[in-house]
């Protein structure tokens, strides 16, 4: 039990990771209706960016800042395009549209970052914050737990108590509507995607060190942070961050049995399947359809 | 005009020396229009970038064209990029065969070229001197027969090293298995526990390629482990190292293969306490020893980095080199592939054993390894002479 | 249409021969066994196209289906599984099936986004199972046999080409009949799909289920293409890129596969012929994906256009009207009313957009639902259609209960409804679209039904036809299925006034020629008093008035109910 219990204490680290990610999707398709496949992948181009301006000579803290600002650059440049020819397509060309670049953004990352060089990432939130169950619980892994839980509260009051936040919702829901009420639908929805860029970035730079920093596998984070924005069926934030910490835990429990631990890998996708097939048990009719 | 001069010399030496050659006994390898096709299929795009290994043969090949070649044949080298992908590899090396001509293969360095092109280069009689084996099938196919010692002889030597070199009592070993490698480790283990007469504390094939490697270190923490060996690549490495050390796990020999001996390496781990060995698949590129000192100047010469994957390429030219001028008659495919088959060994200082392709159903000929510790940001030799595995039967 | 689909099958078989010709006689066998890959990939691409192209649900899991029929074939010839390679690749087909089937499952209940991630999160699961396992065979160096007729590069080539051909053609025969149909319809929209009696999951399911087993036979040929596979042909990348190429070419379209195999298989050859990265290859893809995407026209639908504006097809005249051939009445009169609907109540939250209403269509009758904007007449449609998740109160047809049926059921009970705005899959032709809803009339049946309304011929594609024409058809395909009860929502809208007043007509005699009751649902008065014989006025969400539409439409109330929004809107505009 208590082996377990290490596991379980284990994969939290990864979990709160997958838990911020899982966050900012549920975000971005909240407030602009994108499901987007590239989250991890700009976050990735950003804490890259960092490595990159570090390996060249420059202070830690300068590099962090010009990294987050690349990473919402990046996620800016998506926003851009997802603006300006998709504003009106369906969620499901919106995803497509993501999922296809992020095959052209790992293509470009793994080139201009070798798929097999070891680079420098800089502990931004060095030692151990305690020990538990014979687990060094990092400063990193608190962070990022606590990065997740003050971003998802930040985030529903925002929508739920801001004036922008209320215009943010109407957007997402009748962007034509909105337009019409003298909304700047363009200009808010890039502040978003800017928003989730910087958010993702600082993410991944503080993760970065105990992961293997290669940028597809760093890409492909996207995978357990999207089935944590499922659990929160991309509405409820809190959802979202519960179902991150849950994949995190489940995987790190799967690793302590050996008889699972080489399918660790499957276990986004058992959550999944048992949470959708959970809580869709009864057919909707909604416009979309 | 200097260099033409040289090129005259040596064209002049060439043809003096064919002259020679056809008028003695001695054995001469003729050419058609003076060429000798070479290719290599590497992985260059994609997750890894493997470029150096080729590049490193192409120095070779150059700087023999450059002094005239074998007998006047020059050598044409072509390398194709398998991007990774099985598709494209298979691709690559039906055009070097149909549409290149080649003779033999070297310098190939890829993750699949042997399990996707073995088969194909088996049909065609074609011959590879892989300069960079990676995936389980270049050790196991008659057709390939790699300059590098690989990473199923590596972690057995490693384990060699751990119990004669550091006494390890309990060694337990993490891995992660990609494209049907888990046999190949397997085997490895069990080839250590023959070895050393001790029993393996426990072999985890489950290593993620992506992901939190927490769970992992603190299972041979809690098995008391003495020593680790595991064949995580360089970013996993420094993943590896920076959770041990945010584990605060203390008193474990951590023991990585080749591909993680670099200087990126050493400069992202600079500050780590942990003990960290390396098991290098030839003579430590950084070391400026005399073995290095041919490598390092046709390096220099072709402007090239000096890296250990270049050593591969460097070798396999060489050996490919010495073994077409041993031809008496044309080189051909069929001519190549029977020297291989028929060659005595080659020993060459930046190997510790010798080379030998030979008519084996499979081939593993590159068995010693050199160890480094990485001692604050620094990799220093930690065994002077060549850990060369004994021979089992 | 048998003929249609003869001729497009002839075509495939014609072009694919003609192209096997050529190459064989043209080309070097380095050029053959790269062109083998292009129609090996094609045939993973039309696997994908079954999903997200006809039936429009994304699967990002392809190569994972096609990796499991390969790993089959390898197994059966380790095994050496009598039949050879060709009976191989067919069980590796059929054990594709059952993971295609169970990655549909939650398809059934999923928006597309949804379907996305969990194929996306099995195509990463599948990558973890399948690196473990190795390709059966390859350590011992037993490649996949291929039958001694097919062994040579040029004999594997024609055994692919044949193996494209029948994929092909049979596609192209299974997109002609009621199943290609629903699976067009159910991509353009599930409501209106299970509005004329498609089954929405099995739409779903069948799609995926040959799907898988297209996939997992191309993976078999690429075994024995190959002789070996190592995992890394069926990773999530993989299927990642043929989504991207599959987007980018239209994958659903023979040419379009064929496109996209060119892409695959050829682009490694171009990057080496010109000295050009490999990687190249993801970054055009995606960009390609990306815009393809925007101008929501892939490859082959631009080729499509442009052969059409160089060659236009003459659009067929429209039928001429044989009343005689019309369907005849399929319902048999009973004594209880067609549809009963009492008590019905519908709350969105706090508000009450239905409020015990009760309406009572009689057999072979049309009856008036009016009322202005917000009144909740679409909302009743909504509810006696099924389309609600809850109401209160009850209704029936002929006397049998429907609460609790899915849409679909009440459908197949004979209870059809059109749509306000129209939800027709403008891929079909209109042949097609009212054969689906209809469940199979003769083509003479057809031809009059078409011409009775004024429809274009059944050959014309929906694409070609107008918003109004549209809702005719949509009409068309209600009133061909026969029903005990048809739910006409505002059909006049967008006609010009001459076409209504016939369309008035025309519904009028609905019930006495097709046997159907009429709900009809119109702002145009004319219309309702030429067409009804009783009329119900709702305004917010009650009955405020029922009788026969002389005495009703003037009372005080109603014309007040009307005026005010009728009067409001002439003051805005």
């Amino acid at each position: 039990m208590d082996g377990l219990l290490t596991a379980a204490t284990a994969g939290l680290s990864a979990g709160g990771a997958y838990a911020i990610l899982g966050v900012c999707a549920v975000f971005t398709y909240r407030l602009v209706a994108v499901v987007n496949f590239t989250g991890a992948a700009i976050g990735a181009t950003g804490a890259f960016a960092m490595v990159a301006l570090i390996e060249a000579g420059m202070a830690q803290f300068p590099a962090i800042v010009l990294g987050v600002l690349a990473g919402t650059l990046t996620a800016t440049a998506i926003g851009v395009v997802m603006t300006r020819w998709f504003s009106g397509a369906t969620a499901s060309t919106k995803a497509a549209v993501t999922a296809a670049l992020l095959v052209g953004m790992i293509a470009v990352g793994l080139r201009l970052t070798g798929g097999q060089d070891a680079h420098l990432f800089p502990a931004v939130a060095p030692g151990s914050a305690f020990r538990f169950a014979g687990v060094e619980v990092t400063n990193a892994g608190v962070l990022t737990v606590i990065l997740a839980v003050v971003f998802t509260f930040a985030a529903e009051t925002f929508l739920a108590r801001t004036r922008t936040g209320l215009r943010l919702r109407a957007l997402s829901e009748r962007p034509m509507a909105a337009e019409l009420m003298g909304i700047p639908v363009r200009r808010l929805a890039i502040t978003v995607w800017m928003l989730t860029g910087a958010m993702t970035t600082v993410a991944l730079i503080i993760i970065a060190p105990q992961r293997s920093p290669n940028f597809a596998s760093m890409s492909l984070l996207v995978v357990p942070a999207l089935a944590a924005a499922l659990i929160g069926a991309f509405s409820s934030f809190r959802a979202a961050l519960l179902g991150g910490l849950l994949i995190g835990i489940v995987e790190g429990l799967a690793s302590g049995i050996d008889r699972f631990s080489q399918y660790r890998g499957a276990v986004p996708f058992i959550v999944i399947l048992a949470v959708l097939l959970w809580s869709q048990r009864g057919a909707r009719w909604d416009e979309a359809r | 005009m200097k260099r033409i001069l040289a090129w005259a010399g040596a064209a002049a030496f060439a043809s003096l020396a064919s002259a020679a050659a056809t008028g003695s006994a001695v054995a001469a390898p003729t050419c058609e229009n003076g060429t000798i096709p070479v290719g290599a299929v590497a992985t260059i795009t994609g997750i890894v970038n493997f470029s150096d290994a080729p590049n490193g043969a192409k120095a070779v090949f150059d700087a023999l064209n450059a002094e005239g070649g074998i007998e006047g044949c020059k050598i044409t080298y072509t390398i194709a990029d398998d991007k990774g992908d099985p598709a494209v590899a298979a691709q690559a090396a039906r055009d070097l065969i149909d549409n290149k001509g080649v003779v033999a293969l070297a310098g190939s360095a890829s993750l699949l070229d042997c399990a996707v092109n073995a088969g194909t280069y088996v049909r065609r009689g074609v011959m590879s001197v892989q300069g960079l084996g990676v995936d389980p099938l270049c050790f196991n196919a008659p057709s390939v027969a790699p300059v590098n010692v690989g990473p199923y002889t590596l972690t057995t030597a490693m384990g060699y090293f751990a119990d004669t070199v550091l006494e390890s009592e309990k060694l337990c070993a993490f891995f992660l298995i990609i494209g049907g490698t888990e046999e190949a480790y397997q085997e490895a283990i069990a080839n250590y526990e023959k070895l050393s007469g001790k029993k393996i504390g426990f072999v985890d094939l489950t290593l993620p390629a992506q992901g939190d490697l927490t769970p992992y270190l603190i299972k041979s923490r809690d098995a008391g482990c003495d020593a680790v060996v595991t064949n995580a690549i360089e970013p996993s490495i420094v993943q590896w190292v920076n959770t041990a050390d945010a584990q605060k796990i203390e008193g474990i020999d951590w023991l990585f293969l080749a591909p993680g001996y670099t200087e990126a390496l050493a400069k992202a781990l600079a500050d780590t306490e942990q003990p960290i060995y390396i098991g290098t698949e030839w003579e430590p590129y950084t070391e400026a020893s005399e073995a290095n000192a041919n490598w390092d100047a046709v390096m220099t010469e072709a402007g090239l980095p000096k890296t250990a994957f270049s050593q591969g390429g460097y070798l396999s030219a060489n050996v490919l080199i010495d073994v077409i001028k041993g031809i008496d008659g044309a080189v051909t495919r069929e001519s190549v592939t029977e020297a291989l088959k028929t060659m005595e060994p080659i020993s060459h200082p930046i190997a510790g054993s010798p080379y030998v392709f030979g008519d084996a159903p499979a081939h593993a000929p590159m068995q010693a390894t050199k160890v480094m510790q990485l001692i604050d940001g620094e990799w220093v030799l930690k065994t002077q002479d060549w850990l060369v595995l004994p021979q089992q039967n | 249409m048998k003929h249609a689909s003869f001729g497009s099958s002839l075509a495939i078989v014609l072009s694919v021969a003609a192209i096997g010709g050529l190459s064989l006689t043209l080309l070097s066998s380095y050029w053959i066994f790269l062109l083998t890959a292009v129609f090996v990939v094609g045939i993973a691409l039309q696997s994908l196209g079954i999903v997200a192209g006809r039936t429009g649900m994304i699967s990002l899991c392809q190569m994972s289906f096609a990796g499991v029929g390969a790993w089959t074939t390898g197994y059966l010839n380790v095994a050496g599984f009598p039949g050879g390679l060709p009976v191989w690749i067919l069980i590796g087909g059929l054990a594709a099936v059952p993971v295609g089937v169970a990655i549909g499952l939650p398809a059934l209940r999923l928006r597309g986004i949804n379907l996305a991630i969990v194929t996306l999160g099995f195509a990463a699961a599948f990558d973890t199972v399948l690196a473990t396992i190795t390709f059966p065979g390859q350590t011992s160096f037993n490649q996949v046999a291929r039958p001694a007729l097919f062994d040579s590069d040029e004999g594997y080539f024609l055994f692919v080409l044949v193996v494209y051909a029948v994929i092909a053609v049979a596609l192209e025969v299974v997109s002609r009949t009621r199943l290609g149909a629903a699976w067009l319809a159910v991509r353009h929209s599930e409501r209106a799909a299970a509005a004329v009696g498609v089954s929405v999951p099995g739409a779903k399911l069948s799609a995926f289920a040959i799907s898988a087993f297209i996939a997992g036979i191309s993976g078999g040929l690429l075994a024995g293409y190959l002789g070996t596979l190592v995992s890394d042909n069926f990773s999530m990348m993989q299927s990642l890129a043929l989504f991207a190429v599959a987007t980018m070419t239209g994958a659903h379209y023979v040419h379009g596969s064929i496109a996209g195999g060119v892409l695959i298989a050829l682009f490694p050859e171009l990057m080496r012929r010109l000295n050009l990265p490999q990687d190249l290859g993801a970054v055009v893809f995606a960009l390609g994906a990306v815009q393809a995407l925007s101008t929501g026209e892939s490859m082959a639908e631009a080729l499509m256009r442009l052969f059409r504006r160089l060659f236009p097809r003459a659009v067929e005249a429209p039928p001429l009207l044989d009343e005689a051939s019309l369907p005849k009445p399929a319902v048999a009169e009973t004594s209880a009313s067609a549809l009963d609907v009492s008590s019905l109540t519908v709350r969105y939250g706090s508000v009450i957009a239905l409020d015990k209403v009760d309406i009572t269509i009689p057999q072979r009758t049309v009856v008036g639902l009016v009322g202005p904007n917000g009144a909740g007449k679409s909302t009743l449609v909504d509810a006696v259609a099924g389309f609600l998740p809850t109401y209160e109160g009850s209704a029936r047809l002929a006397g049998a209960p429907l609460d609790g049926l899915s849409p679909r059921r009440r459908a197949r009970r004979g209870l059809r409804r059109t749509w306000q705005t129209t939800r027709i899959a403008p891929e079909l032709d209109v042949g097609q679209y009212v054969q689906l809803a209809s469940g199979g009339v003769s083509a003479h049946e057809l031809d009059a039904l078409l011409a009775w309304l004024e429809c274009p011929a059944a050959s014309t594609p929906i694409a070609f036809v107008d918003a109004g024409t549209r809702r005719l058809l949509d009409i068309a395909g209600a009133i061909a299925a026969r029903p005990q009860v048809l739910l006409l929502d505002e059909p006049a809208a967008g006609q010009s006034y001459a076409e209504a007043v016939k369309l008035g007509q025309r519904i009028a005699e609905i019930p006495s020629l097709f046997g159907s009751a009429v709900l009809l649902i119109e702002h145009d008065m004319d219309i309702v008093r030429q067409a009804c014989s009783t009329v119900t006025v709702l305004d917010f969400g009650r009955v405020i008035a029922s009788g026969p539409p002389q005495e009703v439409l003037d009372l005080p109330a109603v014309r007040k109910a009307y005026m005010g929004v009728d009067g409001e809107a002439e003051a805005a505009a």
